[in-house]
C-alpha cells in the first residue's frame, strides 16, 4: 500500500518537472528577443574591414534611414525639424562631443536621403558621425 | 519476551529513465530553439565639413589630402575614374606613405549608399581613419 503511494508521489514530481520545462519552453518561443529599437526592414551594406560594435553608448542617438528615405529614431518617423530638436536637445544636456550618432542606412538609399540627416546633424553641432555597416551576418 | 526491534531500512530511489531521458529532450529542444547567431554591425568614424566653412576653388588641397568620388555608377580617385580593386590598391599605397592622410569622399546626389560604405570600408581596411564626408 505504501509503496503503491511512494510511486504515485514520484510519477507526479515527473509530470510536473515535464509541464514545467513546458511552460518554460512555451514562453522562451514567444518572447521577442530581437532588438526592437531597430528596422529590421533597413538592409546594411556590408563593411568586413570595419569596428564591430562592441557596446552600445546609452547617449547613443541612431538614425535609421529606410531604402524610401523614411528617418526614424527609435522606429518614431521624424520630420528634419524634429530630428534637429532631438540631436540639439542631446547636445544641449552634454557636449557635442558625447553624443555619438550613428546613421543606419539602408545600402539602397540614395545620398540624398542620406545626406538630409547629415546636414542636420552638422547644423546641430555633430561634426563626427558613425556609419553603420554590416560587419557579419549571422546564420 | 524479546521484542522485535523494528529497523527502518532506506533504499535509494530508482532513477526513472524514460522521465530522464524525456527532460533531456525537452532541455535540447529548449537550446536548439533559443539559440540564433547574432548580426554583428560595425561602425565607421567619418567628418563632416563646417557648415560656414565655404571651400572656395582657389583655396589650395594640402598635399595630403586625397579626393575619393563616389557616383551612382562607379568611383574615381583624383578625378580619375576606376574600379573598387584600383581604388583598395590606391587607399594602400597612400596608407603606406602615411596613415594620418585625409580621405575627402564627395558623393553625388544619386551615388547609392552602399558605394559610400564600400569606399569607408576600403579606408578602414588600410587603416586610414581621416575621413570626410562632402555631398554635391
Amino acid at each position: 500500500m505504501r509503496k503503491k503511494q511512494e510511486e504515485m508521489q514520484s510519477g507526479g514530481l515527473i509530470s510536473m518537472i515535464d509541464v514545467i520545462f513546458q511552460i518554460i519552453i512555451f514562453f522562451v518561443c514567444t518572447a521577442n528577443m530581437q532588438d526592437n529599437s531597430r528596422d529590421a526592414q533597413v538592409k546594411l551594406a556590408v563593411a568586413l574591414h570595419g569596428k564591430a560594435e562592441t557596446e552600445k553608448n546609452p547617449l547613443q542617438i541612431e538614425i535609421e534611414i529606410n531604402s524610401r528615405g523614411l528617418l526614424t529614431v527609435g522606429r518614431s518617423p521624424l520630420t528634419d525639424s524634429e530630428l534637429y530638436a532631438v540631436i540639439k536637445k542631446a547636445v544641449n544636456e552634454s557636449r557635442p562631443q558625447q553624443v555619438p550618432v550613428v546613421i543606419r542606412a539602408d545600402g539602397r538609399a540614395t545620398h540624398t536621403m542620406v545626406r538630409r540627416a547629415m546636414d542636420t546633424c552638422t547644423s546641430a553641432g555633430i561634426m563626427q558621425l558613425k556609419i553603420a555597416a554590416l560587419k557579419e551576418k549571422g546564420q | 519476551m524479546a521484542r522485535k526491534k523494528r529497523t527502518q531500512e532506506w533504499h535509494a530511489g530508482e532513477l526513472n529513465l524514460t522521465a530522464m531521458i524525456d527532460v533531456a529532450f525537452q532541455l535540447l529542444n529548449f537550446f536548439v530553439i533559443t539559440t540564433h547567431p547574432v548580426d554583428v554591425f560595425a561602425n565607421l568614424d567619418v567628418f563632416r565639413p563646417q557648415p560656414e566653412k565655404v571651400i572656395t576653388k582657389q583655396e589650395e588641397t594640402p598635399p595630403l589630402m586625397y579626393e575619393v568620388m563616389v557616383y551612382k555608377d562607379g568611383f574615381a580617385m583624383q578625378k580619375r575614374p576606376m574600379g573598387l580593386p584600383e581604388l583598395d590598391r590606391k587607399l594602400e599605397k597612400i596608407a603606406g606613405i602615411d596613415k594620418g592622410s585625409m580621405i575627402v569622399v564627395k558623393c553625388t546626389g544619386d551615388s547609392t549608399h552602399a558605394g559610400l560604405v564600400r569606399v569607408l570600408d576600403l579606408c578602414a581596411k588600410n587603416e586610414l581613419t581621416k575621413i570626410s564626408i562632402f555631398s554635391f
